[in-house]
């Protein structure tokens, strides 16, 4: 039998499990529509930005038809008070939540690898501080800092030269995440450089005299890359909870853009009366979350060298 | 032990104080003027100025700072101009001029509600993720484990506002069989805390009841593989006994110190849930304080919570290499 | 023709008002008709009008009784101030008149909005008297007037109550008509010479002593103002309430222990935050002949603080169990409203009597810094451009109030006239939507590029819709506006800061009492309080002060409606809505003197009728 790389093993694995392979398409066909949103809503006539005055009622404002304003023009409803569509704000607030939750992934990973890395391969003081260092920033009320910190830090980036708006906006939440995010991976990876330093490969390239950088990066990182996948691939989904969660306490982007989060914290007020609100985001959000979470449990499944399948 | 004991001691004081400060010193980047919001109409800049001077927001940070931490360790006076000052014992976390109490004061009034809201959710979520994660291991590979795990993973997957307005929404507004949420002490009226309470409690236990329903399922699974149980189960015990004393036993180590930290974090304030339920605790308290910029207290309930986090966390340590002997101490 | 008067609710506290009430325009409206005495139904109340003859209203009415619990429902963590010269919230201004605390004068109860603007005795014999050209004012106390525990209230009391305003450093937050009104010599920066009681020297007490004199019997109070004062006596309605000196405990006067009630009500128990509750319940030693204003119906009050506001419509809605006899503080939300009404003015049939539509204390507009935003057709065309329509259904539609034309609201009375913004003022009438090809040949007027604007709002998800609304109708102009929330909380205190202060943004303001010398000034002079256009126009000033300074009521309406009108040619403000409100109380609650004893607006402060509700 001619031998397979680990590579293809995984591969052949995760095609035979077939939960995995429909949360795949499903992810596959979020991103697709994310990415192609704005031009799926204007070959729709929507736009999330469009007021349709004429929608909505003088009774509080209201949508006039029923379910939250469905009309064939509307098919998911109407915006309670303004009338922009819910189906063309649920097709750009997929793609802010999904850049929102990849950019902090991608930038979760990289710090807390590099740190992860540096600090298992170190020891000694520099790992003792970076250590602490994680201790400290989960002991901080995630959720507090962030609530109280947003108006200023915002600006804060503006000053820098953001753009105001929801450019500033969302790099903060990014940045927010993904600092408060990056020492749960930091204590993953440290702990696996400290098993693999000790192992022969690693200590062959020592003794060859290859330089500390390379043999962190092309030694240890390799061997790395199989419980990173895992912990992106479950993050990602925890980062557009998140999302959804500081758009409830009041931390997101703003109107007239949205994101799933903010849909549903907009829906709040109005869920009792026209249940549509909370249901339609609601769903969205829940199937994209559990597709990444199953895909993430079917490849640590596959991962998994004791796999038993 | 004893010095690993008091090596850990001497680090969480450190790690403390390098949490108030970073508080403290963040918190003064915030916006607005705090002196502005003490005074109404005809708000001239001497009045401004005065209330500046007797909040003490005249002072440098730094100044600040010390006056903050000394009232933690020796108390200290606010408004020495009226007639009657008020004086804040040790510890002193401070005084909200947005509601004229003493932060401290404030955080004890909400934290029994915070605290039975964490320990209820607590209690179920690990019943029933202990007895689900023992079945799941048992029928390993069939679809009872599946089907379990299944559930459990759409039960995380849900942002806990939407589990919560779910609820509320068919549980209270729709079928009502709930009465709205209003929170009563328990030794009050115990039925009502319960119909309080039991959403909640649900809404929190379905957060956790994923994670720890496989930490039990695999620590079950694993121990399966030891020797020692494969000796009691060739000894030919009876498969509860196994289960229950020996696999279990074993495996409850992580879980423990995994709840640990968790009942701490709750413990610091569940910010969305308690808004949600309108449940008067910590978490709503923060949410508040933050909405109302009333700055002692957002820092008062800061230093609490991730007080309560470091002080969990050394707990946990300690517990964990004192049941543990593997874990090095040296 | 009258008018209901209005107070403008405590800076900070609208704030937080916004913060919470999702929608801080949320409220309703009774009729679209600018008509005040219309907007809270056709009354037919008995003419307590006779204004100053104050006993009657109430008691000629045969269905109230006494009893009961009447609870009333908050959203709020406690109440911002309970301390009398602090409270400068309309909603708790009225409560706290109706039950724990007396004034000198108060407002007429009565659903007629004309009818309650006038006042009546309270604790003063009569109306006061003015002399030395309204410069001076003395008021009789009544003979038996009480506070809980026995103890006389006397003329020393409210002295010293009036004294502690100048406290600036410790009594903050509340009126302070006090420093600028009473004769007393201030410092060069504009203070007071007088630092208050706690530590005043001799000499200092001597220059208050001076302004404020007691009579022999301790039975009249004289008061010396620095200017004349013909309205002094509805002056004396905003924290000029008696304290004996012997219970002041200054910063945490009425929080660290109840403070001492001279109302038909004492606090029996006061404990704040989500789940808090105060219970008010009689006051033995306060008795009906030394107080004929007062008809305390309910036995005893229960606040219920810290309660979510759509939980509160909810029981309000459904009125079972204690939620019968239960008002609501605030109005109700936009989403319930097609619930309860079928129209603004009409109730759907089963909430008849129990739900109202009317105008609430405030004239709301967007400030346009006039030090940002220099160029007078530049502010034109914003004001041009903007879609008023689209903000008013973002905001609740009609229900939340009419399109305004000014600062000044209809329910001021004389001191309103149109101003005619929208169909003359700049040359062609303005549709509700904007007119954005008119603001683009304005634009084009000024001389200068269409400007980059930030616009300010308190970070809440109706104002943020409304933001994108003010963002996009004047982008079609060619303006460039960029959104700056601020957390509701920091709302007035980020925008009254210069430097952090945007280039236009959303405010609202009610008048103090009915005259709108208590709307032009705190708005549009610099030291006015509320400036947040920061105009600061001599000749405007100038004319200001002429009108202040008139004594003849109706050349001084007319005075205000010029200003007003002068202010909106100035654009230094684009009004938007004369806010309206939507009250509803529980089905087992009736009003001594509203329609069928149903629930009305009291006009003076666009509030609860808490002193005329009974419990059925």
């Amino acid at each position: 039998m001619v031998g397979r790389s680990l590579r293809e093993i995984i591969w052949a694995r995760l095609r035979r499990d077939r939960v995995a392979m429909i949360c795949l398409v499903i992810l596959i066909a979020y991103y697709t529509i994310g990415i192609l949103g704005p031009v799926v809503a204007s070959l729709a006539g929507i736009s999330p930005y469009t007021l349709h005055p004429d929608l909505i009622s003088d009774m509080g404002g209201k949508p006039i038809a029923a379910y939250g304003g469905i009309s064939p023009a509307h098919p998911l409803g109407v915006e309670w008070g303004t009338g922009r569509d819910i189906a063309a704000q649920l097709l750009f607030g997929l793609r802010i939540s999904l850049v929102i939750s990849t950019a902090a992934t991608f930038l979760t990973v990289v710090l807390g690898v590099v740190i992860g890395i540096v600090a298992g391969y170190s020891r000694g003081l520099t790992d003792n501080l970076l250590g602490r260092l994680m201790d400290l920033i989960l002991a901080f009320p995630f959720l507090l800092i962030v609530l109280s910190l947003s108006g200023v830090l915002t600006q804060r980036l503006t000053e820098l030269g953001v753009p105001e708006g929801n450019a500033s906006r969302i790099l903060y939440l990014v940045l927010v995440m993904s600092f408060f995010g990056w020492p749960y991976l930091a204590r993953i990876v440290r702990g696996q450089v400290l098993s693999l330093r000790e192992r022969e490969f690693v200590e062959a390239s020592v003794a060859m005299g290859a330089g500390r950088r390379r043999i962190l990066f092309t030694e240890i990182l390799p061997n790395l890359w199989a419980p990173i996948l895992v912990y992106a691939t479950l993050t990602l989904p925890n980062y557009i909870g998140l999302e959804a969660a500081l758009s409830f306490l009041g931390v997101g982007v703003l109107p007239p853009d949205v994101t799933f989060g903010s849909m549903l914290a907009n829906s709040v007020t109005y869920f009792n009366v026209v249940p549509t609100y909370l249901f339609i985001p609601g769903t969205a959000l829940v199937i994209l979350v559990v597709s990444f979470n199953l895909l993430g449990d079917s490849l640590r499944d596959a991962l998994d060298p004791k796999g038993v399948h | 032990m004893v010095a690993y004991t008091v090596r850990r001691l001497i680090l969480m004081v450190a790690l403390l104080f390098a949490l108030t400060a970073a508080v403290f010193f963040l918190f003064t980047l915030l916006p607005g003027d705090p002196a502005r919001l003490t005074c109404a109409k005809a708000c001239s800049p001497a009045i401004i100025e005065a209330n500046r001077h007797r909040l003490g927001y005249d002072q440098p940070v730094l100044v600040q700072y010390g006056q903050f931490l000394g009232g933690i360790f020796f108390g200290r006076t606010f408004s020495s101009d009226s007639p009657q000052p008020i004086v804040c014992n040790a510890p002193c976390l401070g005084y909200s001029y947005t509601r004229h109490q003493q932060v401290l004061t404030l955080i004890l009034n909400a934290a029994p509600v915070t605290f039975w809201l964490a320990v209820g959710a607590f209690l179920v979520w690990i019943s029933i993720s202990i007895v689900l994660g023992i079945f799941a291991a048992l029928n390993h590979g069939h679809w009872p484990d599946r089907l379990v795990m299944g559930i459990s993973l759409v039960g995380y997957s849900m942002p806990s506002f939407f589990i919560g307005l779910i609820l509320i929404f068919f549980v209270v507004l729709r079928w009502n069989w709930l009465p709205f949420p209003s929170y009563v002490s328990p030794f009050d009226n115990p039925l009502r805390f319960l119909q309080t309470m039991i959403l909640p409690w649900i809404v929190l236990a379905f957060l956790n009841t994923a994670f720890y329903m496989r930490l039990t399922r695999n620590q079950v699974l694993e121990t399966f593989h030891e020797d020692y149980v494969r000796t009691a189960r060739a000894k030919g015990l009876p498969e509860r006994t196994v289960v229950v004393k020996h696999a279990l036993r074993a495996g409850l180590t992580p879980l423990v110190t995994a709840a640990g930290m968790d009942l701490a974090a709750l413990l610091g304030g569940a910010v969305i849930t308690e808004s949600i339920f309108s449940l008067p605790g910590i978490g709503s308290l923060a949410v508040n304080s933050v909405l109302q910029s009333d700055l002692p207290l957002i820092t008062g309930i800061t230093l609490f919570s991730s007080t309560l986090i470091i002080f969990a966390n050394l707990v946990v340590d300690l517990l964990y290499a004192f049941l543990d002997p593997r874990v090095t101490i040296a | 023709m009258g008018g209901s008067t209005t107070r403008w609710s405590r800076i900070a506290s609208l704030g937080a008002a916004v913060a919470l009430v999702v929608g801080a325009c949320g409220g309703s409206a009774a009729t679209s008709a600018p008509s005040a005495s219309t907007a809270t139904g056709a009354s037919t109340a008995p003419s307590a009008a006779a204004a100053s003859t104050a006993p009657s209203a109430a008691a000629a009415t045969p269905g109230p009784k006494s009893g009961g619990t009447v609870y009333l429902l908050t959203q709020a963590q406690q109440f911002d101030q309970i301390d009398p010269q602090r409270a400068y919230t309309g909603e708790d201004m009225a409560f706290f008149q109706a039950t724990i605390y007396r004034s000198l004068e108060a407002y007429v109860i009565s659903p007629d909005n004309n009818a309650a603007s006038k006042l009546t005795p309270d604790l003063a014999t009569d109306l006061g008297t003015p002399s030395n050209d309204a410069k001076t004012w003395t008021f009789t106390l009544r003979d038996g007037v009480t506070f809980q525990d026995g103890s006389p209230i006397t003329c020393a009391d409210i002295k010293y109550g009036v004294s502690r305003t100048f406290a600036t450093d410790v009594i903050t937050g509340g009126p302070t008509y006090a420093i600028q009104y009473l004769d007393i010599p201030t410092n060069k920066d504009g203070s007071s010479q007088y630092p208050g009681p706690y530590k005043a020297t001799a000499a200092q007490q001597a220059l208050f002593d001076k302004a404020v004199t007691c009579s022999a019997d301790n039975k009249t109070i004289t008061f010396n103002l620095n200017q004349s004062r013909s309205d002094f006596n509805y002056t004396v309605t905003l924290g000029f309430s008696p304290v004996p000196k012997a219970a002041d405990t200054g910063e945490n006067y009425g929080v660290a222990k109840p403070p001492v009630a001279s109302g038909p009500y004492e606090v029996q128990s006061y404990q704040t935050g989500n789940g808090g509750k105060m219970i008010l319940v009689r006051n033995p030693n306060w008795n009906q002949a030394s107080d004929p204003y007062r008809h305390p119906y309910p036995d005893q009050w229960e606040v219920d603080f810290g309660l979510d506001p759509q939980v509160m419509d909810q029981r309000m809605i459904q009125s079972t169990g204690n939620d019968q006899t239960a008002l609501m503080y605030g109005g109700l939300q936009p989403q319930d409203l097609a619930t309860v009404f079928t129209d603004p003015s009409t109730p759907q049939a089963q909430y008849a009597g129990r739900v109202v539509n009317g105008y609430d204390p405030y004239a709301r507009y967007i400030w346009i810094n006039v030090k940002k935003v220099p160029n007078q057709k530049i502010r034109e065309a914003m004001a041009v451009a903007l879609d008023r329509a689209s903000y008013r259904k973002i905001a609740g539609g009609e229900f939340v109030g009419d399109l305004g034309d000014g600062v000044i609201k209809p329910n001021l009375g004389m001191d309103y006239a149109p101003t005619n913004m929208w169909t003359t003022m700049f040359g062609q009438a303005i549709p509700d939507g904007g007119d954005p090809n008119f603001a683009k040949q304005l634009i084009s007027q000024s001389g200068v590029a269409a400007p980059t604007l930030t616009f300010n709002y308190a970070d809440t998800p109706t104002y943020g819709k409304i933001a994108a609304s003010v963002q996009s109708s004047l982008q079609a102009a060619g303006f460039t506006v960029n959104l700056a929330p601020i957390p509701p909380g920091n709302y007035y205190s980020t925008v009254f800061d210069p430097k952090k202060a945007g280039d236009f943004g959303i405010a609202g303001w009610g008048a103090d009492w009915p005259n709108a010398s208590t709307v032009i000034p705190p708005l549009f002079t610099m030291n006015g309080g509320f400036d947040l256009s920061q105009v600061d126009d001599s000749t405007f000033n100038a004319a200001v002060n002429a009108a202040n300074a008139e004594t003849d009521r109706a050349t001084q309406a007319k005075d205000w409606q010029a200003l007003n009108t002068q202010a909106m040619q100035n654009v230094w403000a684009i009004p938007t809505l004369f806010g309206k409100a939507s009250l509803i109380m529980g089905s087992g609650l009736g009003t001594g003197t509203g329609p069928n004893g149903g629930l009305y607006i009291w006009g003076p402060y666009g509030s609860n009728p808490y002193g005329d509700v009974y419990v059925k």
